[in-house]
């Protein structure tokens, strides 16, 4: 029989740790959440014998679109330690991703993102947090909340002027992003793919000063290369990275830039055909070594990395000098 | 002594083993057709017809129920175009005990890792393999498999069907 706790406990402990003027006056004690929608802001959810306060969901948003509510994805306050957390009710979703033009099936897996929480534990390139059970066996993961900003935002405030940002912020960046490959190959390794790999999908935790992947509960079907999807969202991380932002066709057009009398279709992205990997046609100074990575993730592409164990090597030939 | 079926003895002492790697598709039929008409003719000839169902972590499904359904469907479904393919390499002249199916469901990196792990089991003397013509964009992203098996099958020959 598990903990459990009256209305007047759990009243005393929110006033111990957030403070009398948070206590609701009413509110609901939930063990199964299997219907995320009923679990309202103040509510507290015992989850393994722990009380967690439930406050707002989080939200979602990308290139430009307004941010999507993530209903099931709740911040909270865990009521015993006071800790701030990110609790991820289960939400089984079949997505139909679009890459480009190519669409395949992807669903939720709270199952999934539970292995792997017990993968990377300790690990400080990955987000950190426990999966526990509610009373109707759902898999709940209780998520470390991350205090700090999503690498693009941190890339896109650096880039005011390109040649600057290349010489003075892109070496350390590179550095970053070698560590969050390297990150890629241990979960590789142990069998698992992270499925879901975009920019802003990498916080940097301020308290501990490390960047950290979040959100691996993406799973799809592989058929002939379970780690292509994962090595084409790194790519274009790098290709993001470099270009100080995305170089797209509109942006370089509306700049009336030179170069883009010279780009080619066997320049541009392998899938997103707006956006340049051919960096070295924009900006002359990218080394050779850099540019010869990028292409890798181009239209003209013939050769593609397999592994991570690939992509580190050609990393680390890469210098950048002024 | 056991025969090395790789070693293919053009005297035709040793029986050769042909794998054909299929699944439900156009190209698989394809390249079950091509044996039937290349060797069913001759004697001396093996063939198992292989196919590879690639199980998602159990993590991928809601719960037993769904990855037992999955599973059963996909069994269900190759039984049927595996018994038509058989049928056709039997049409085709090949003896009916020399024709083996083999439906293995393995859960690996890719289809095509479990192929050749299964090639060096056997000893088959050649793979054969129907090619899907995906784009360049899918093969970046999702792999092809006859192109992996092009690379990473030894010891044997490969046939890849267009």
């Amino acid at each position: 029989m598990g903990t459990t706790y009256s209305v007047a406990q759990l009243k005393e402990l929110i006033a111990e740790k957030l403070g009398p003027g948070f206590v609701p006056p009413r509110f609901k004690i939930i063990t199964d959440t299997s219907d995320f929608f009923q679990v309202d802001y103040n509510d507290v959810c015992v989850l393994d014998e722990i009380p967690y306060l439930m406050l707002n969901y989080t939200r979602e948003g990308r290139f430009g679109l307004d941010d999507e509510p993530k209903y099931w994805v709740r911040k909270g306050v865990d009521l015993l330690s006071g800790s701030r957390k990110i609790i991820k009710l289960v939400f089984h979703e079949e997505i139909e991703a679009r890459i480009g033009d190519i669409v395949f099936k992807c669903v939720r897996s709270p199952g999934k993102e539970a292995e792997i929480l017990k993968v990377v534990r300790g690990h400080p390139n990955f987000m950190q947090g426990i999966a526990v059970l509610d009373e109707a066996d759902n898999i709940i993961r209780i998520l470390d909340n991350i205090l700090g900003k999503q690498l693009d935002q941190i890339v896109n405030k650096l880039n005011e002027n390109h040649e600057e940002y290349f010489f003075q912020h892109l070496p350390g960046l590179l550095k970053i992003f070698t560590g969050l490959v390297e990150a890629i190959g241990f979960l590789h390794d142990h069998g698992h793919k992270h499925g879901d790999i975009r920019r802003d999908h990498i916080l940097h935790d301020r308290e501990n000063d490390c960047y950290r992947w979040i959100d691996f509960d993406y799973d799809y079907m592989h058929m002939a290369s379970m780690f292509g999807y994962d090595l084409f969202g790194l790519g274009n991380i790098l290709i993001f990275l470099v270009g100080g932002g995305d170089l797209t066709i509109q942006q370089l057009t509306a700049e009336k830039a030179p170069a883009l009398q010279s780009l080619t279709a066997d320049d541009m992205n392998i899938i997103f055909k707006n956006r340049v990997a051919n960096i070295k046609k924009i900006y002359p100074y990218v080394p050779d070594a850099l540019n010869y990575i990028l292409l890798h993730f181009s239209n003209g592409a013939n050769l593609y990395y397999e592994n991570t164990v690939q992509l580190l090597e050609d990393l680390g030939d890469v210098q950048i000098n002024a | 002594m056991s025969i090395d079926h790789t070693k293919c003895d053009i005297t035709g002492m040793v029986e050769r083993h042909i794998m054909i790697a299929a699944d439900s598709s156009d190209n698989a039929r394809r390249a079950v057709l091509f044996v039937g008409d290349f060797f069913g003719c001759y004697e001396g000839f093996q063939v198992t017809l292989l196919h590879i169902i690639l199980e998602p972590e159990a993590t991928f499904f809601r719960g037993k129920d769904e990855r037992q359904k999955w599973l059963a469907d996909q069994r269900g479904e190759s039984r049927k175009f595996m018994e038509e393919y058989r049928n056709i390499l039997v049409d085709a002249g090949f003896p009916e005990d020399k024709v083996n199916v083999r439906i293995d469901t393995m859960r690996a990196p890719s289809v095509a890792d479990c192929i050749i792990k299964e090639q060096d089991e056997m000893k088959c003397c050649t793979i054969v393999i129907g090619r899907r013509g995906i784009s360049k964009k899918e093969e970046f992203i999702f792999g092809s498999t006859s192109n992996k098996i092009i690379h990473e099958a030894r010891k044997c020959a490969v046939l890849v069907i267009e």
